[in-house]
Order: structure tokens, then C-alpha cells, then sequence
């Protein structure tokens, strides 16, 4: 399929391929600057068993969609994974932002890879790992990226629960807190 | 080709040498005789941990601060879409002089980069006194946006719903007179840069970047223009003031009417986009409607209206070196933001850079990886592993620069000779 | 203030741990035709062990701590250590972070400090004098 969607024939396009895989979706626009030309962004909410299909289905719409990064959110229970990408670039006003979204539950925090798809994605799915303890299966290079190797295991800076990184921090001694 | 440890020994320069611009990230080569088989990349030296900052420290507003010093050369492009993912979070909009402004502060902060980009080029291929001058030139973009802005690098112009200064009348023709003396310069920058033959010797057909590559890695920004893909977010999802023109992607067949990919083709991308932004400054100072600059002048009532707002917003912006992505989730009832996700441009970059360097000498690995622009502050030392000899000697950058003058300087020669 | 006092030319090694490189471009604009320190003989080296002066930007972070230390050693003495930018000073908008070991006398001592963020580059030249007149006086033999 390579010629343009609207925006709600790509949300229809997903559903007919997924099935019950999509739980939600959305549509936001936006006006801008003096001439009011419109900004779309679609975000498509997602069960992790759904989710490889998706990425697949994403490709079929753009040869090489392009993947900006993947955004996680800490929420108690689950965290929230963002792939964010964007398909239909190249062409004036055209690009639409696509974001799908994934809940994970913090006991079994696991994702599969998506580098056999898209090689671009090495990094962001390594950064993912280190930074937020999802663990992401079958990824090829699963070293630290950002943070150093002594770093201790089991710390995840991303996160708001006991595994954060109080314990790490340097508050100098003319900024101390009462 | 003898064997790798006997021909590159580890000797100390003589005479100053200028360090130029390098970012510290590691870089592990694997090489056979002279050329490079293997890379591997290894970042993180610069890791602060700004999101960790910016969600548990800093309210919104303050954050714009932190995002300015996540690099102090895009200085400008990290706040734009910190800014448009909060105000699409918060569901503030911003009046249409503000955006016109912010454009043209952008623009400024790209013909510097680019300037400063050229300088650091030119050193890295031996052309020191070409880096002196370039960025003399650049010194009047530097003083032009200390008229507009108040300071050369971090400027604080932006707030969330507009911007804090207004550029009024009585500055225009200062403008003018700056960008006046860039187009009448812009000659002479072709002339040196692109009709040089040492220059051309050592940049065409080295460090290519197929655009298939390019497509399957994500590479952003010039990096991907120049290999003949037209990703550019002012043209594909124009957002502010660019919503209103039309800007269309550089590539390299606008010049050579070809598309190869390697690092001479970088250089024409970024010197045509100084001429571009030459000509969208002047057309946003044509365009510029009357109006406000905030859409909520005072910071008091803005903090209030940001502590009660709650959604997600997803800034893109383009700057100097690609596409710079924020991801913003807010709260209700929360000083902090509840999510924060930067994605720096030479994030995606970086992972071509194996493509780039493979097959290459190591003579050619410093303007190789200059030319993808990095900016996450200096190469400090490469380790390279000899597969002959199972070897491991390490190269410092003062080495590589080394190397890769004289390669220029035996080009010459040759050249003259001929 | 004694300009014409200095006997010899002043090498300067740059190392950054980890800044945004504000500060970085600044010291480079420093040297540059504009504000041109090189006429006084300021120049930038490429080894520490050439060094007189070690120019330091940016707030540690735990990957270059190590680093920093190893070329402290390396700069033969007399040396002189200066911080250029308000994050290796005290901290500035990173003063607390998980990656980060604090400003930079928390692991070598400090001779001039530079605030600013980024400082402009006539007071990066005020700081380098500075450095250089203690170095001068370092280096003036002990009266009898």
C-alpha cells in the first residue's frame, strides 16, 4: 500500500489487521501559525501480543517508517511503552505522527525486539533496558549504553518505585535539604 | 600492507595543535593493515541525567533551562520542542508573532552551527587557517543574536506561550545588514569548501552512507539529506512559523546533480541550508504579523495553569543536526512533569557511524566522523585492535588528527606534482 | 597588570567531563581572530604532559572521574588548574543527579574559578591571566 492514507483510514487499516490487538485510539489535530495548516498525530494503544504484527503493519503502510524513539512512563502497577513513528515524510504537509503505546505489567516486564524489522531501533531498545528494567527479547547487543558499567544492578533511574536511584545522589554540602 | 603495530606507533606531537570540537565517546576499531573492519561504539561520558532531573527536581518552567544546557551548540532547538510538547500537553497556544519570532531565532542558531561545523571540518582535514577564518565570519551571527537576544549562547528566549523578547522595528535593519553580509560572502565560502581540489580529494567518495542505510538506521538530519533522503520536519510536518512557508529538503543533486552520500556531499547540504535560512529570516521579517509575544505574561498565573494540566504532548522540531524529538506527559496536581523523553539528533546518527567508518582508512576516521556532526561533547581516544597481530594500541585524538593532516598534506604533493 | 611581564608562553590542556559544551565553544571563540588570546602566547595542546595550565569544563560524571584524576597526574608541575563554567564550579543547574560525582574540587584542587554558564570569552582570557600570574608566582624562587 504506498499510496496516502487519511488518518482514520490508517486507524481502520490497524483494526482490520489486529482484530481485539487494538484497544484504543485516537486522533488529535492541531491548527497552526497565521495560514491555520493542520498537524495530525494518531496514537494507537496496543496489547503486547499484538505488538510485532503492529510494527510489521507499519512497514506495510511506509517502506522504512521512521522510528523517533521509544518513551516509557512508570504508572504503579505498569509501565507504559511508547514507539513513537512517523510515516509519510519526504512530502510538504504530509507526515503524520504515529505513536503506539504498550502497557506492561511490572511483573512480567517484557517486550520483543523489533531491530530484525527496523536496525534503527538498537539504541533506543538498549537505552529502554538500562534505564527502565524492561526487558527486551531477543535484542542482538544488550550492553549499557548511557549509564557506566559499575553502575549497581537493579537500579532503574526511570522509575518512581524503591528501584529509583535515591541512594545514588550527590547533594553537595552547601545545598543541603532539611 | 605490513601489519598494523609496526607502521602507526605511538609518538608525541611536535608544535601546538588545535583540539578542536570533539565530542568524548569512545570509539573501538578494529583494523587490518590500514583499513577499518569493525567499530564499535561506546557512549555515555556525558550522561547527566537530565529527564531524572527534569521529572523529580524542576518544575515545568524551569525545565526549559535545563533542556537549553543539554547542548550548548543546538542551543535553542531542545527548548522549541520542549515548548510545543508542553503547550500541546497543557492546550496553550501560542499568538502568531511569537511564532514567527521563535523561527527566526532558530534560523540564526543554524547558519552558527553550520559556521562553526565548517570551521571544525576544515581543521580536521588540515586546513587551520580556514578554521580561523570561518569563524571570524561567525562572529557576526554570534553578535547579531547578542542584539536580538542578550547573549550569545544560552539565550532564554523562549517561555512556554510565546517568547520573552520581541524583535521590534527598530532592529530590523540590523538584521538586514547581517544577513546582507552573509549573502555577500556566501561566494567565497562556496569557492573555498567546494571547488578545492584537496578538499574534494579527501572528501569525495569517502565515508558513504548508502541511502539505503540511512533509511533502515533512522539517520536524521543532513546526515540523511545527503544521502538522498528528504526527511526534513520544516517540510514534512511544518510546525510554528514554518507552517506558513514552504521549505523543501536540501540534497546534493541540487548542486552536483547527484547523489553519492559521503562527505562532500554533506559539506554542499549544510552550506546550501545557510543559504536557506539566509532567505527565511528575511521572509519572517516580511511576514511578521502584530500582536502579543505570551500568550500568559505573567510567570505566576502560567505556573498555576501548568500544575493543573494534565495530557501528553509530543514536540518535533528540526535542528542544525536532524530531528530533535520531546515527549511530555503532565499530571494534575503535580509540580513535576510526570514524563520526560529527549532524543537528541546524533542519537540516531550515531548508529551509522559503523557504516560510515567501515572499509576506510584510519587517516580518514576524524573528518569521517565529524561529518555526521556530533554533538555529545568529544572523542577522547580510540582503541584499535590489530586483527593481524591481535594487538591493542591506543590512538589518542591528537593522533588521528595527526594522521589524517598528513594524508592531506601527501595529497598536496601529489597534486602539485602533477 | 604586568602583561609584558610573562617570560614564556602559557600551554593549555582542555578536558571536558561531561559538559554541554557551552563552555567549550566559548574557549575555542577565545582563541579565535575575534578576541585572538594567542597574541599573549596562550596556546592549546594536545598532551597533558605538555601542559601548564589544565582547563576543566563541565560537571563530573561518574565515567570521566577516573579520567580527570589520570591527567591531573600527568601535568608535570608547576601546574595551575582552571574551571571554566558555572556546572564544574559549584554545580550550577546539575548541582544533584545520579551520575553525577559534584563539582570539580571535590576530586583535584582548584586554582582559578570562571563562573558563568557559559562565561563569555573575555572573561575566560581574564581567568587564563589570572592562572598565569599565580603560576609566575609559583614559580619565583623561595627568598633566602
Amino acid at each position: 500500500m504506498n499510496e496516502v492514507l487519511s488518518p482514520e483510514q490508517v486507524v481502520d487499516s490497524f483494526k482490520a489487521v489486529l482484530k481485539d490487538g487494538v484497544t484504543d485510539s485516537k486522533i488529535y489535530r492541531r491548527e497552526v501559525a497565521v495560514k491555520k495548516n493542520v498537524f495530525t498525530s494518531i496514537w494507537i494503544d496496543l496489547k503486547r501480543e499484538a505488538f510485532r504484527r503492529a510494527v510489521e503493519h507499519v512497514c506495510e503502510i511506509q517502506e522504512y517508517p521512521h522510528l523517533a524513539i521509544i518513551s516509557s512512563a512508570d504508572l504503579g502497577d505498569e509501565v507504559e511503552l511508547i514507539y513513537h513513528f512517523t510515516i509519510y515524510y519526504g512530502r510538504h504537509l504530509q507526515e503524520i505522527s504515529l505513536g503506539l503505546r504498550v502497557r506492561l505489567p511490572k511483573s512480567d516486564l517484557s517486550i520483543p525486539t523489533i531491530t530484525d524489522i527496523i536496525p534503527g531501533a538498537l539504541f533506543t531498545e538498549r537505552e529502554t533496558q538500562e534505564m527502565m528494567g524492561v526487558e527486551v527479547v531477543g535484542i542482538p547487543d544488550g550492553r549499557r549504553l548511557f549509564i557506566p558499567d559499575d553502575f549497581p544492578e537493579g537500579v532503574y533511574p526511570w522509575r518512581k518505585d524503591d528501584t529509583a536511584p535515591t541512594d545514588l545522589l550527590r547533594v553537595l554540602p552547601g545545598r543541603q535539604q532539611e | 600492507m605490513t601489519s598494523g603495530a609496526t607502521t602507526l606507533r605511538y609518538t608525541i606531537p611536535v608544535g601546538p595543535i588545535h583540539p578542536a570540537l570533539k565530542e568524548p565517546i569512545r570509539l573501538d576499531l578494529t583494523v587490518d593493515g590500514e583499513e577499518i573492519v569493525d567499530v564499535d561504539v561506546a557512549v555515555g561520558q556525558v550522561h547527566r541525567g537530565i529527564e531524572w532531573i527534569g521529572t523529580n527536581r524542576n518544575n515545568a518552567i524551569q525545565n526549559i533551562y535545563m533542556a537549553e544546557r543539554v547542548c550548548g551548540i543546538c542551543n535553542l532547538c531542545h527548548p522549541f520542542a520542549y515548548i510545543m510538547a508542553v503547550e500541546q500537553a497543557a492546550g496553550i497556544d501560542p499568538p502568531a508573532r511569537a511564532e514567527y519570532i521563535r523561527v527566526i531565532a532558530a534560523e540564526m542558531e543554524r547558519i552558527h552551527s553550520h559556521l562553526l561545523w565548517a570551521g571544525v571540518a576544515a581543521h580536521e582535514i588540515g586546513f587551520d587557517s580556514i578554521f580561523h577564518l570561518v569563524w571570524r565570519v561567525r562572529e557576526e551571527i554570534m553578535d547579531l543574536m547578542e542584539f536580538i537576544t542578550g547573549n550569545r549562547v544560552t539565550k532564554a528566549m523562549y517561555q512556554i506561550g510565546g517568547v520573552r523578547r520581541d524583535i521590534t522595528e527598530e532592529q530590523f535593519p540590523r538584521i538586514t545588514q547581517s544577513l546582507e553580509y552573509y549573502k555577500s560572502i556566501f561566494g567565497q565560502l562556496k569557492t573555498v569548501f567546494l571547488d578545492d581540489i584537496t578538499v574534494k580529494m579527501r572528501t569525495r567518495n569517502v565515508g558513504i552512507l548508502p541511502t539505503e542505510d540511512a533509511l533502515k538506521l533512522t539517520a536524521v538530519g543532513p546526515t540523511t539529506r545527503a544521502s538522498g533522503v528528504p526527511k526534513d520536519v520544516r517540510q514534512d510536518q511544518p510546525y510554528s512559523a514554518y507552517a506558513d512557508m514552504e521549505v523543501k529538503a536540501v540534497t546534493p543533486d541540487m548542486i552536483t546533480g547527484v547523489v553519492v552520500g559521503d562527505v562532500y556531499d554533506r559539506i554542499i547540504v549544510r552550506l546550501l541550508e545557510v543559504k536557506q535560512s539566509i532567505e527565511i529570516i528575511q521572509q519572517c521579517l516580511v511576514q511578521m504579523p502584530p500582536g502579543d509575544i505570551l500568550a500568559e505574561p505573567k510567570p505566576a498565573k502560567l505556573l498555576n495553569m501548568l500544575k493543573k494540566a494534565e495530557g501528553e504532548g509530543v514536540g518535533r522540531a528540526e535542528a542544525p543536526r536532524g530531528e530533535v524529538i520531546h515527549y511530555v506527559r503532565m499530571q494534575a496536581d503535580s509540580d513535576y512533569l510526570a514524563t520526560w523523553k529527549i532524543r537528541a539528533p546524533t542519537y540516531p546518527n550515531l548508529m551509522s557511524i559503523p557504516t560510515i567508518l567501515m572499509a576506510g582508512q584510519i587517516a580518514d576516521v576524524p573528518i569521517a566522523f565529524a561529518s555526521i556532526d556530533p554533538c555529545m561533547s568529544c572523542t577522547n581516544r580510540a582503541i584499535v585492535v590489530d586483527r593481524k597481530s591481535h594487538k591493542s594500541f591506543v590512538l589518542t585524538d591528537e593522533e588521528l588528527h595527526r594522521l589524517s593532516v598528513e594524508k592531506t598534506r601527501k595529497i598536496e604533493a601529489e597534486s602539485h606534482d602533477q | 597588570m604586568g602583561l609584558d611581564s610573562f617570560k614564556r608562553a602559557l600551554w593549555v590542556y582542555h578536558l571536558n567531563t561531561g559538559s554541554c559544551n557551552g563552555c567549550d565553544i566559548e574557549i575555542l571563540a577565545a582563541l579565535t581572530p575575534r578576541y585572538d588570546a594567542e597574541r599573549f602566547g596562550i596556546v592549546l595542546v594536545g598532551s597533558p604532559r605538555h601542559a601548564d595550565v589544565l582547563l576543566v569544563t563541565g560537571p563530573v560524571t561518574r565515567q570521566m572521574e577516573s579520567r580527570l584524576k589520570r591527567v591531573y597526574a600527568q601535568v608535570p608541575e608547576p601546574k595551575m588548574v582552571m574551571v571554566v563554567g558555572s556546572c564544574g564550579t559549584e554545580g550550577g543547574v546539575f548541582h544533584e543527579s545520579y551520575n553525577l560525582i559534584g563539582p570539580v574540587d571535590q576530586c583535584i584542587p582548584v586554582d582559578v574559578y570562571v563562573p558563568g554558564c557559559p562565561p563569555r570569552p573575555e572573561a575566560i582570557i581574564e581567568g587564563v591571566v589570572k592562572a598565569w600570574l599565580k603560576l609566575e608566582k609559583a614559580q619565583e624562587p623561595v627568598a633566602a
